[in-house]
Formats: structure tokens, sequence, C-alpha cells
């Protein structure tokens, strides 16, 4: 349908996900950090949603989340597995977020934790997604920013250059937080608003990182990455390189950047700007009389 | 791990058409037939029928069964 490059393998993600569902619970600290933030941001909304949805839903912990905070009259999950539908009291679908499933006008928020940054055509996403929303429509999502896992990537380059004289594919891109401003922006959202915290987490040893990354679903799912399993001497120095560049009295830093967007569907009730030449005051006398 | 394994509470799951009013064809975005019997949304415009497992829509095209000339005959009566 597009001509977009194909940067994730979007079918190997369902099957990661679905391997991952059994014991997520176990390596969920990041998701459950993202899931807190976003019920945060959306308990200080001066208005109700009506109908919600949690696009690509992690079970109900975000629709759990989310409807605690007495905002939001309803909530649907939309998962990329069945495996991942969570409990029977919410209504649930599942849906490639790349190919939306939504009426237009049909939903007052769109909220998602952590799924965003595996979507190959995200501008081609964002489009749907506000045309899925109401006017004044509210969508607000946390995802990995350019910055996440830059030790990792790091690393693993080193290590695979040393052991096998090349190098591939082996930590996701992720979008810088001004490119994602922008893509809203774009995208036909009012009052975008992109920004990036960044969360510093510490293991033993890089081993439990890449176990943690796993048990998220989230291991290498890039099209261009190398088929063969990765050579035990390649994983090894990798987590050896960690350890000595990156290492700090016994542990090991991960980074993750968290960027949160937030955009309204337009209307007219909203802020708008003037139009250039139309103002009635002078700036000089204004900054002057303070 | 099978296409029929949605986790707990799964058993007690029942298709609520209220979500008829969320739903379109993920590749046409045009509105969706509920059939009940069979359990699928169907969409004209594609020639798919998408599952509906446990009472969960399945809007993958990847999932859905392309429609054959029965169907057809039965969505223009």
């Amino acid at each position: 349908m597009t001509a977009q490059p194909e940067i994730f393998d979007r079918a190997l993600l369902r099957r990661r996900k679905a391997r991952a569902a059994l014991c997520m619970a176990k390596h969920a600290f990041l998701l459950e950090h993202v899931v807190a933030d976003l019920a945060d941001r959306l308990s200080i909304m001066q208005r109700r949603f009506e109908i919600g949805l949690d696009l690509g839903a992690h079970g109900t912990l975000l629709s759990g989340h989310v409807l605690r905070t007495g905002k939001i009259g309803r909530m649907v999950c939309a998962a990329p597995i069945p495996e991942l539908c969570g409990l029977a009291d919410v209504a649930c679908i599942v849906c490639d977020e790349e190919a939306l499933p939504l009426a237009p006008a049909s939903l007052d928020l769109v909220i998602s934790a952590l799924s965003l940054q595996l979507v190959n055509d995200l501008p081609g996403t964002l489009v749907q997604i506000r045309r899925a929303l109401k006017p004044d429509g509210l969508f607000l999502a946390a995802m990995l920013g350019g910055r996440s896992l830059e030790q990792l990537r790091d690393a693993f380059a080193k290590a695979e250059i040393a052991t096998t004289g090349g190098l591939s594919p082996r930590v996701a891109p992720f979008a810088d937080v001004r490119e994602l401003g922008q893509l809203l922006q774009r995208a036909g959202f009012a009052l975008p608003v992109a920004d990036a915290d960044v969360l510093e987490v510490t293991y033993p040893s890089a081993h439990g990182l890449v176990a943690d990354l796993r048990g998220m679903g989230v291991s290498n799912m890039l099209r261009e990455r190398r088929r063969a399993t990765m050579r035990r001497a390649t994983l090894e120095a990798a987590m050896a390189g960690y350890a000595r560049d990156f290492g700090h009295t016994g542990r090991v830093p991960a980074t993750f950047e968290i960027v949160t967007l937030t955009g309204w569907a337009p209307h007219a009730s909203q802020q708008q700007p003037l139009r250039p030449g139309s103002a009635r005051g002078s700036l000089k006398a204004a900054i002057d009389g303070s | 791990m099978t296409d029929t394994n949605t986790g707990v509470g799964a058993e007690t799951r029942r298709f609520d058409p209220k979500l008829l009013e969320l739903l379109v064809c993920p590749l046409t975005k045009r509105p969706l037939i509920y059939d009940s019997e069979r359990q699928e949304l169907i969409s004209r415009a594609a020639q798919l029928a998408y599952p509906i497992r446990n009472g969960i829509p399945v809007m993958l095209p990847d999932d859905a069964r392309t429609l054959d000339d029965a169907d057809n005959a039965k969505l223009r009566r």
C-alpha cells in the first residue's frame, strides 16, 4: 500500500509478544513506570472523556489506571495479539498499529504505552489516530526515544566488529524527541507537545538487561537483522565491553528515554494563533510597562 | 500457544455489539457487517471476513478469511 521502508518485522513482533505474555509481570518495571506517568498526566486534565482506547495494550494495566482517574467513561483495549487482551471486563480488539480498524471521529481518547516505537510507518499511524478521534479528542502516548539503550548499541557494535569483523543492526533505531514533535504537527494534531524523560536503570550485569528486554518481548526484530543466532563469543564480548565501558561500582547502567506525545484533534474551542499583523497593542509598550 | 488461548477469563468473554460503532475494516476503513452465526465481521469492500475469537474481534488482514461466492450471495439477500 505504501513505499515505506520496512524496518521492523511486525509478524515476528507478534510472536515475541506471545512468548513474553506469560512472564511479562517479572519484567514490567518500565511499563509500570510509564503507565503511572500517563495516568498522572490524565488526572490533571480539565475535562472528561467518554470513551478511550488503549493502543498496543498489555492486558488491562493501563486501562485500569486510566479508569481509576475518574476522567474516563469506558475503555477499550487494542492489543497486538489475543494473549495480551487481559480480563473479560474490558472490551478488547486485536489490531495492528499500522492499519487501525477505527471508525472516524469515534473516540475521545487514544492512549498508548511503549508500543509506538516499533511501528514502521509512524506518520501514517499518527494520521489514522487523529482521524479516529472526535474533535477535541486527546492523543496521549509514551514511547522509547533516541537515547534509549545507547550503551547496548555501542557494546554490540564494538563486540561484533571485534569477533566477526562485520556489523549488523542489533538495537532498533528510536526517533528523536524533536522529530516526534514535528510528526505530531504534520499529522494534524492541535497543541502538539513532545517531552522527554530519561530513566537510568542499573543492573548487576548486562545479562540482566538482555534478560529483561527478552522478557518484555522486544529482543531484536529488525527486518535486516542477522538471521543466524549470535555467536557466544560475540555476546560475551558485548557483555564484557558493556561492563568495561559503562560499569560503575560493580553495576551497569541502561538508559531509557521516554518521549511523551500529547496532541488534540482540532476543534474551534481551542486556542488559535492570531493572524500576523492583527495585534492591537505594542509589544514594546507591554514590556516597558511591566 | 494456540490461537484460541486468550488468557484469564476468556471463557466468559462475549462480543459486545456496541464495539461495531468503533470498528471499520482496517484496509478500506469501510463499515463492517456482524455475522453472529459465524462470529465474523465482514468487510464487503475488502472482501474479507475478520474472525471473532472468544468474543475478541481479530482485525488483522492476515488472519481474515476471503469471502467466496456463497458469502456474497448471502450478503446480497
